[in-house]
């Protein structure tokens, strides 16, 4: 958990933030604002109909069953996924059906739930993939701040990612993302295969620090109690459609949530 | 003992055309996602042009620019105009090949309608020689080796220390998350297009210049090499392209040496197949 107490220092490095217009960065977060989205794949809607929205500096999560469409509403968001209807604005632009590299340019960053890292290039050339958009003399400078948060991947920068364990491959995927500071981080499922031990640093650790740095986090997680504890809200997908929403006393004070996410007992 | 010197020397001239044509098939390969069998039919129809150029008093060397530039040509077209409206209509990987095969027969018998079913030559200078043991190399072939010793320089240090070289193999390795690192990879998919083509046209002229003659079809075997060097190597790595066609080079022509040569292409695929037994992947094929 140490390893976040620089987060603050990505923040106040003189380089934070998205690439603008003018080539410099700028740091905060952005408002992201789905309404009434519907989504899938092959002209077959999987996600329906669901409207949602992150603050600033805010933790939303999305929890719910197998196949309820979290994953793709997330990819939607990203672009990865066909649009068929509605809306997905990030803060005032409105980046409905555009390409993923171009929404990426507007602030956006995704950590896939699985390929989340380029597995023939060495660490050291991820975060450079990751930095792509940032001016060349900027790139080594992002690397070290990275490397502050997750002073773990010091030591493997020449290792393949292919040879990362578990843990090792999700700090080096956020590490990816953070390269260029995005303003919208979603995360799909970024305990998945990870001991309890290291699932708990990611969620309370690398999850809730990204927030604090003004961040505005989306994350689908299938961890429900461990989700809770962290997120401001959350929303509960099933067949597809937000089946539920609210904050997270909210949620556990009700009886269907606990008995369908939380084992029968309350977080 | 001078057998063995010949032999290893013509493997090294043998596997210096490999060298290029590997490389640039296995990058595009890598990058573009399209096994593309036409790429023999690009080097022949490159070949030609630039042969027409030096009939015209060009120097090779020079007529082997403007064979990059018809292959690069050739190369983008082929994907503007076949490829990508088959990979728009998500057309299966095998569907590809097919209709690579079938492009290969429309560029091998368009270039023998237009030059005919006779072999041609370069016009080349004797150049200087450089003996090695009891075998001399010529100027051309001394030029072959360098330039493939270039082409392999040049696609290391792009690969590996420039932005579009970091990107094409973010692009190859995950084109989704290369997307979410903001690289248009369907720019970068062009441009490897592009260079691969470039050095598919290149390929083509050394090929021609060692081969002392070249026709429309002269290529349909030497695809077949090609495949055995990239696979040996491991499908879409370079530097595995680099050692399999050198692999493939040096024991095609030394066997040659032992057994009727006429069998040599036979032994590249005696070591692929051993190779791949023992390691599915390729000789640096490390994918995960």
């Amino acid at each position: 958990m140490a390893a976040f107490d620089s987060v603050s220092h990505l923040e106040a490095s003189g380089t934070p933030g998205r690439p603008g217009a003018s080539g410099t960065l700028r740091g905060g977060g952005s408002s992201l604002s789905v309404s009434s989205l519907t989504a899938g794949y092959d002209r077959s809607p999987i996600v329906h109909d669901v409207s949602l929205d992150v603050r600033p500096g805010e933790i939303v999560s999305l929890v719910g069953p197998n196949g309820s469409g979290k994953s793709t509403l997330l990819k939607a968001i990203v672009g990865l996924v066909d649009v068929m209807g509605g809306r997905v604005l990030l803060d005032d632009a409105d980046v409905t059906g555009w390409a993923p590299e171009e929404i990426v340019r507007a602030g956006a960053g995704y950590v896939p739930q699985v390929d989340d890292v380029f597995s023939p290039l060495t660490v050291r050339e991820n975060l450079e993939v990751g930095g792509y958009l940032l001016p060349k003399g900027e790139v080594a400078g992002r690397i070290d701040n990275v490397l502050e948060v997750f002073p773990q991947l010091r030591r493997m920068l020449t290792r393949r990612a292919a040879k990362l364990s578990g843990g090792e491959r999700k700090m080096l995927a956020m590490g990816r993302v953070l390269m260029l500071q995005p303003a919208l981080v979603a995360l799909d499922e970024p305990t998945a295969n990870l001991a309890p031990a290291v699932a708990r640093e990611v969620l309370e650790g690398h999850v809730r620090h990204l927030a604090d740095i003004g961040t505005s986090v989306l994350v689908v997680e299938q961890r429900a109690r461990a989700v809770l504890q962290i997120s401001d809200r959350t929303y509960v997908l099933g067949g597809g459609r937000v089946v539920m929403h609210g904050s997270p006393d909210v949620l556990a004070s009700s009886p269907e949530f606990v008995e369908s996410f939380l084992g029968g007992t309350r977080a | 003992m001078s057998v063995l010197v010949a032999s290893l020397a013509f493997g090294v001239i043998s596997a210096s055309v490999l060298a290029i044509a590997s490389i640039g098939f296995t990058l595009q390969f890598a990058v573009t996602n399209v096994l593309n069998l036409a790429y023999a039919a690009v080097m022949t129809a490159s070949a030609y042009v630039a042969y027409e150029v030096n009939q015209a008093g060009v120097v090779v060397w020079v007529s082997a620019l403007v064979g990059a530039a018809v292959g690069a040509t050739m190369s983008y077209l082929l994907n503007r105009v076949v490829y990508t409206p088959f990979q728009r209509r998500k057309a299966s990987p095998i569907t590809l090949v097919i209709v690579s095969l079938g492009m290969t027969l429309i560029i091998e018998f368009g270039t023998q309608a237009f030059v005919g079913g006779t072999n041609v030559s370069y016009t080349m200078a004797n150049g200087p020689t450089l003996g090695v043991g009891s075998f001399v190399f010529t100027g051309a072939e001394l030029g072959i080796v360098a330039v493939a010793v270039a082409t392999m320089i040049a696609v290391h240090v792009l690969i590996r220390y420039t932005r579009l070289g970091k990107a094409m193999r973010a692009a190859a390795a995950n084109r989704d998350l290369a997307r979410v690192c903001g690289i248009r990879t369907a720019r970068v998919v062009t441009v490897t297009w592009i260079l691969s083509g470039a050095v598919c046209g290149l390929a083509g002229v050394v090929f021609g210049m060692n081969a002392g003659s070249f026709g429309a079809t002269s290529t349909d075997i030497f695809v077949v090499l090609i495949l055995a060097a990239v696979f040996l190597g491991g499908p879409g790595e370079p530097y595995g392209a680099m050692v399999g066609a050198l692999v493939i080079g040096l024991g095609t022509e030394v066997s040659a040496a032992f057994i009727q040569p006429d069998y040599k292409d036979v032994i590249a695929f005696v070591i692929l197949l051993v190779m791949l037994v023992a390691r599915p992947t390729g000789l640096l094929g490390a994918r995960t």
